[in-house]
């Protein structure tokens, strides 16, 4: 049987940048990587861009295979993981082979979530996870772009209004339904989600929040889309944005212990020994340590990542993984909105400070909260700022004090003030 | 008196022909096969035939002239060799030791006050067992401020490790010098090797002697071997002197054995010493007792012992007094070390009584160092055999015949008397 | 992954001026758009000074990390380079970098950043006040990176301190063929010559005497060189070993002119023996046999400056060196390297000791760096044939109070003694501005050579 110091399960963000964490510490352990896709690793935040056809599909991996063989890593394509033997450090891949590890990392991401809808599976429907189902999406929203069709998307993510953006520009007639009573739920606040709806609005879009899709029916080669208040559409295209859910198929009966995602400690270890796992398949602690949604955006899957493969390689210099903390940057129709870390709870007590400029009609929109003089959370639409200093004053609880109209009035030059300060 | 080269013409005339001992025959052959100099002339001469890559000097009387000729032998191209002006005597022997680190074959010369500031690498040297050859034109030791003869230097630093030959003759010391080498660089030894000669007596007393043939030296001392053992050297890295001992590890072990070592080096020592002598004495025709010399000692009563050049005023009296019918001997230390302890105690088993003549004291013992040593080895003689300590020619004090006539009377007090635990001052009258 | 060339940045230099950013924004604009800035100079009115926002060239960039386009990432010349093919414009990014270094331009239509203008930074050219510097220590530390390291790899060193930096960087530029001298010190402690039979580095290493380093080296170069062996004679040796007990073999060899690398490594004092004075202990400082008590105030002497001791020796090369400015002390590695090929060759590194004076020992690079910003620590550069010269402006020294804070070994003192030291060190700027002013003005030439050692004087043309 096979022998490896280090199995890396997964080949997207998070597990590349563990691999590179463990070669950075260590440069003579063997190392495997186990891809389930046949293809070299592609990043699922740049699938819209492939829908769009900004992205040409040979351009979109992550690394090359040369890149792999520099590292002396063993890079394998279409070995999923069946099942995992930790009591004997022992992985079952579906083929039936069998692999020994010293040490290894779960980083095998998240599947689409299908929402539990009456009639979903007898009609055709689209997910955008892999590359696969962005060429297939492609291929149908041109046509669907060129016939004039309806396009019917569920979700209003990220990835149900990105697509639904390709969607209108290709041409079709797009509605978005979200069940939440706004797009892009725990990305932005309620303003900055207006703001965004509005866009969409003025460029065709029907947005339907706080309503359910309670039935698809098959309709031609489309569907027809049943609403919770009895209203229907017609779809030619029906897209499923509903959310991931974490790809742990193979963890059953292994130990490791699953929840809403893979539970890990601060250090990305799993309840298994010489078991770590990192990014969309764990549940991921948010840094507040409230009910702030965490995890599932790309910097936390790199963070994790970066935080298993040094714990694993035994670097001395890893620190805990701090929890996960909310950021999005999102370009909608050659506009911009960004959001780092949460929101103030609806009953907030009075050592939250919430600022806002540009209400209704201004050229932008920004929203400051702070708890205690220190930085809980920035949204801004059509406001430059640079969300990786925000995190990191979000992270380091700066004390933003007296700087706090100037953060409102410039956040860009006045967070990289103050960061340069802190930095040098 | 043909092949007698006036020295002084050879080396004043830097524009004449250059004399490179057995490098070239058509030189060769005005190569001074006889000379008339001094110790200091002598020793340096030795050194030219020696060949040494590396000669390290600081000036100290009486000992400065030799260094003169070393350097004048240097700046002819009579001797190939890198000449370090270094600036004391504590650096003169740390070139050294870089050098013979670095394979160099070494020459230095010292002596009294140059060698106590030389201390701390000298007795680090033996330590190396690095085979550098020295000089010690004996001098006394200050205070009182002296630049005199005396072998009050040599005498002190017995305990530290050197091999120490003590030179009789002019001869002597060019021949020991050149023999010194072949002792140190043995590869059972690995020891330096100081050659003393007294100051004043032999460092300034001129007389004829023979200068050996440099081919023939060349092939009796062959071509260096000084740092097999211990390098610094690129071509073959390696850690010299690393910290050693301490409670763990093989330390203290490897402690041992290199004091163990060293004192092998030393016994081994004995043995070389006499084989060298042995062959110079069949190349060169000229035989020393390697050891310890017995002089006239056949039926003899009593005897002197001495050590270095006043064993030639002793050998007058010991004559002397044969002439007068008393039946005395004499018995004159070369190698004090190692120290000569068969080879003396064989000497001593054939007299009932001794008297040593130091030019050095051994303040504690209110005796001289060489009395002390004799009484050491007495200890192991067949017999008991009473021993006079006698101390003569500190500073640089005339030791003459009449001197020893009365060292030789008071010796012969202990044939019928005790022996008095006072030392005999022989210069304490002298004005 | 190698580390790279960085723009370094003094906040106290900068003015705000904006000339950087002028100069930036005129290299990166096309006839089609006026491009924004990759430099971004902003004011801090809190802390009342200025700031730089600006691509940092990170050794591990987490800005490609996060690129879901692979858009991003560090080539073989160090800089971070962004692919305009692959990007979508997502600005993940600009979440992926704390220094605000890649930002999103709406001129130009897509994330920006700055690439160190193919090796001559424009906005570097552009600062007139010295407050941004293209630092290319990192090139250096590549290609010392790409040599032997001669050490072995677990040191017996304190925490902190920086003589393993001084040891490792020496030797991988000096190299194997070299014969190493280290004597009873801190290098030795370390384990250079090894412990019981093991060995501590990859070239022949001994411990001379303390006494005895530069003349063993005579030897040793010497008898090497009468054997046409081009063999490198260097010593690692403390102040005590190199200024005290050994300075009389030192000033021998450095007079007699023989070819030696001698690094002294000054600590200030008997460090590795717990923390004794030596002749280069400050004035005031606290040691173990200048203690602080009733009476006692700590030493009472000023340091000897045995670096300009040994300039009067007329070697070929002397030099003072700080491991907080690692270019220079490569370059004046170098140079000494090169002089000791034809003669002496004298190197002072000042080496704060963590355990001996007294501070956290996170801390070491901050206090060599503060002693050279202080001027007490002073860098400069001697060659025979050019003079002395300043390594960098001494005009405006922070106060010596914020080098003296830093450390334990003068936390006793009183206002009298502060105030001694601050004259001490003022007045050895004011020697050493003399002396390289000497050599600045033509008019003053002909008197610096009879001051100043200088072999050739028709070469300098004064």
């Amino acid at each position: 049987m096979e022998l490896f110091d280090y199995v890396v399960l997964g080949a997207s963000h998070a597990g590349l940048e563990a691999l590179r964490a463990i070669r950075a510490h260590d440069a003579d352990g063997s190392i495997a990587v186990l891809d389930r896709e046949a293809r070299l690793p592609v990043s699922p935040t740049v699938l819209p861009y492939v829908v769009s056809g900004k992205c040409a599909a040979d351009r979109v991996a992550l690394r090359e295979r040369s890149w792999f063989d520099t590292q002396r890593v063993d890079y394998r394509q279409q070995a999923a993981a069946a099942a995992l033997d930790t009591a004997n450090s022992r992985l079952r891949l579906a083929d039936g082979r069998e692999i020994s590890y010293g040490k290894l990392l779960l980083a095998t991401g998240a599947a689409p979530a299908l929402p539990p809808i009456e009639g979903l599976s007898d009609v055709s429907f689209h997910v955008l996870r892999t590359l696969d189902d962005a060429l297939a999406l492609r291929d149908v929203a041109s046509k669907a772009g060129r016939s004039a069709g309806r396009a019917v998307v569920l979700g209003a993510g990220l990835v149900g209004m990105h697509a639904a953006e390709n969607l209108v520009r290709a041409g079709a007639g797009v509605t978005i339904v979200e069940m939440r009573g706004q797009v892009l739920p725990g990305y932005f606040d309620p303003l900055a989600a207006a703001r965004i709806e509005a866009v969409f609005r003025d460029k065709g879009v029907e947005v339907l929040t706080g309503r359910r899709v309670k039935q698809v029916a098959p309709r031609d080669e489309g569907c027809t889309v049943l609403l919770d208040d009895g209203e229907a559409r017609d779809a030619d295209l029906l897209l499923a944005a509903a959310g991931v859910r974490p790809e742990v198929s193979y963890l059953a009966g292994s130990g490791v212990a699953v929840e809403r995602g893979i539970v890990v400690d601060e250090f990305m270890r799993t309840v298994a020994d010489n078991v770590w796992a990192a990014g969309d398949v764990v549940q991921t602690r948010s840094f507040f340590a409230d009910g702030t949604p965490a995890g599932g955006i790309l910097p936390d899957a790199v963070e994790q990542g970066r935080t298993a493969g040094m714990s694993m390689a035994g670097d001395p210099g890893v620190r805990p993984y701090p929890g996960g903390v909310s950021l999005n940057t999102y370009g909608f129709f050659g506009r911009r909105a960004l959001s780092v870390g949460r929101d103030a709870p609806e009953q907030a007590g009075s050592e939250w400070d919430v600022l806002v400029r540009g209400g209704e009609g201004a050229d932008g929109y920004l929203k400051l909260v702070l708890r205690e003089g220190r930085l809980q959370g920035i949204f801004g639409v059509d406001v430059l700022f640079d969300p990786g200093i925000m995190w990191e004053l979000i992270l380091r609880r700066v004390e933003i004090g007296a700087r706090r109209d100037a953060l409102l009035e410039n956040p860009q030059d006045t967070a990289r003030a103050l960061m340069s300060g802190l930095w040098r | 008196m043909n092949d007698v080269v006036e020295k002084t013409a050879l080396l004043a005339d830097p524009a004449g022909e250059r004399i490179v001992p057995g490098t070239d025959t058509a030189v060769a052959k005005k190569a001074p096969r006889i000379l008339v100099c001094d110790g200091n002339e002598a020793a340096a001469w030795g050194v030219v035939l020696s060949r040494p890559d590396m000669v390290a000097v600081y000036p100290i009387t009486p000992q400065s002239s030799l260094a003169e000729y070393v350097a004048q032998f240097v700046a002819d191209g009579v001797l190939d060799a890198e000449l370090v002006e270094a600036e004391g005597e504590h650096s003169v022997l740390s070139v050294l030791h870089g050098a013979a680190l670095a394979g160099a074959r070494t020459y230095t010369a010292s002596c009294g006050q140059g060698l106590a500031f030389m201390f701390e690498p000298y007795f680090r040297t033996p330590n190396l067992r690095l085979p550098i050859v020295m000089s010690i034109v004996n001098r006394d030791g200050i205070t009182p401020q002296c630049v005199w003869g005396g072998q009050q230097d040599a005498m002190t630093v017995r305990e530290v490790g050197w091999v120490q030959l003590f030179c009789e003759t002019v001869q002597e010391v060019l021949d020991t010098i050149v023999m010194a080498y072949r002792i140190a660089e043995d590869r059972s030894v690995m020891l330096p090797v100081n050659v003393n000669h007294d100051g004043n007596y032999l460092s300034n007393g001129i007389v004829r002697i023979e200068l050996p043939d440099q081919t023939e030296v060349d092939d009796f001392l062959g071509t260096p071997d000084v740092n097999w053992h211990a390098a610094l050297d690129p071509d073959r890295p390696m850690g010299v002197d690393p910290l050693t001992g301490g409670a763990t590890g093989p330390g203290p072990a490897l402690f041992v054995g290199y004091r163990r070592g060293h004192c092998e080096g030393m016994q081994n020592a004995l043995r070389v010493i006499v084989e060298v002598h042995e062959e110079w004495a069949r190349r060169f025709g000229r035989r020393y007792a390697p050891l310890v010399e017995e002089y006239r000692l056949d039926g003899a009563d009593h005897a002197l012992v001495t050590i270095g050049s006043m064993a030639g005023a002793a050998k007058d009296a010991v004559d002397a007094a044969r002439d007068r019918g008393e039946r005395v001997g004499l018995i004159r230390i070369k190698t004090l070390r190692p120290f000569p302890l068969d080879a003396l105690v064989a000497a001593l088993d054939k007299v009932r009584a001794v008297g040593v003549v130091d030019r050095a004291v051994s303040y504690g013992w209110n005796s001289g160092p060489v009395h002390q040593e004799t009484l050491a080895a007495l200890q192991h003689c067949g017999h008991r055999i009473p021993c006079l300590s006698l101390i003569g020619g500190l500073a640089g004090a005339d030791l003459t015949q009449t001197h020893f006539e009365r060292a030789i009377a008071e010796t012969a007090k202990l044939l019928d008397a005790p022996c008095p635990r006072e030392p005999v001052w022989l210069n304490a009258e002298d004005r | 992954m190698s580390a790279t060339p960085t723009i370094s940045f003094d906040p106290a230099r900068c003015d705000g001026c904006g000339d950087c950013m002028s100069a930036c924004v005129s290299a990166k604009s096309t006839v089609e758009y006026i491009a924004q800035s990759r430099i971004r100079i902003v004011r801090d009115d809190e802390a009342g000074c200025w700031g730089v926002a600006q691509c940092r060239q990170c050794g591990d960039p987490r800005c490609a990390s996060v690129c879901p386009a692979a858009a991003l990432a560090k080539g073989d010349d160090g800089i971070v380079a962004w692919d305009a093919e692959r990007c979508v414009n997502c600005l993940l990014c600009t979440a992926g970098c704390i220094y605000g270094g890649i930002a999103f331009s709406p001129a130009e239509g897509h994330v920006v950043k700055c690439d160190q203008c193919a090796g001559a930074p424009q906005c570097v050219s552009a600062c007139t006040r010295g407050a941004l510097r293209y630092v290319n220590a990192a090139k250096l530390y590549n290609r010392w990176g790409e040599l032997e390291d001669l050490f072995v790899p677990g040191l017996g060193g304190c925490q902190g301190c920086n003589t393993e930096l001084i040891m490792r960087h020496t030797l991988r530029r000096v190299g194997p063929n070299t014969v190493l001298a280290t004597p009873p010190g801190c290098i030795p402690g370390m384990g250079s010559v090894g412990y019981n039979g093991m060995l501590g580095c990859k070239v022949p290493v001994f411990h001379p005497l303390l006494t005895n380093t530069a003349s063993m080296l005579t030897g040793i170069r010497r008898q090497y060189r009468r054997k046409g062996r081009k063999v490198t004679a260097l010593a690692l040796a403390g102040d005590g070993g190199a200024g005290d007990v050994g300075f009389q073999s030192l000033s021998g060899a450095a007079e007699r002119g023989e070819q030696i690398l001698f690094v002294c490594v000054d600590n200030e004092g008997y460090m590795n023996t717990g923390a004794q004075r030596s002749g280069s202990t400050t004035y005031g400082a606290w040691t173990a046999t200048t203690p602080v008590g009733d009476t006692g105030r700590g030493k009472t002497q000023d340091a000897k400056n045995l670096p300009l001791l040994m300039m009067w020796h007329g070697c070929e090369y002397v030099a003072t060196a700080s491991t907080a400015f690692m270019e220079d002390f490569y370059a004046k590695l170098e140079a000494a390297l090169d002089a000791s090929e034809r003669g002496f060759a004298y190197l002072h590194l000042y080496s704060p000791c963590t355990s001996g004076w007294r501070f956290p020992s996170a801390s070491n690079i901050e206090v060599a760096r503060k002693a050279v910003e202080t001027n007490f620590a002073l860098l400069w550069e001697y060659r025979r044939d050019r003079g002395l010269r300043l390594s960098r402006d001494i005009d405006d020294p922070a106060p010596v109070t914020e080098y003296l804070e830093l450390l334990g070994k003068f936390r006793h003192l009183d206002a009298a003694q502060t105030a001694h030291i601050q004259r001490h060190v003022a007045a050895q700027a004011q020697v050493l501005r003399d002396l390289a002013g000497m050599h600045q003005d033509d008019g003053l030439s002909h008197c610096c050579s009879s001051i100043v050692p200088q072999a050739v004087r028709h070469e300098t043309g004064g």
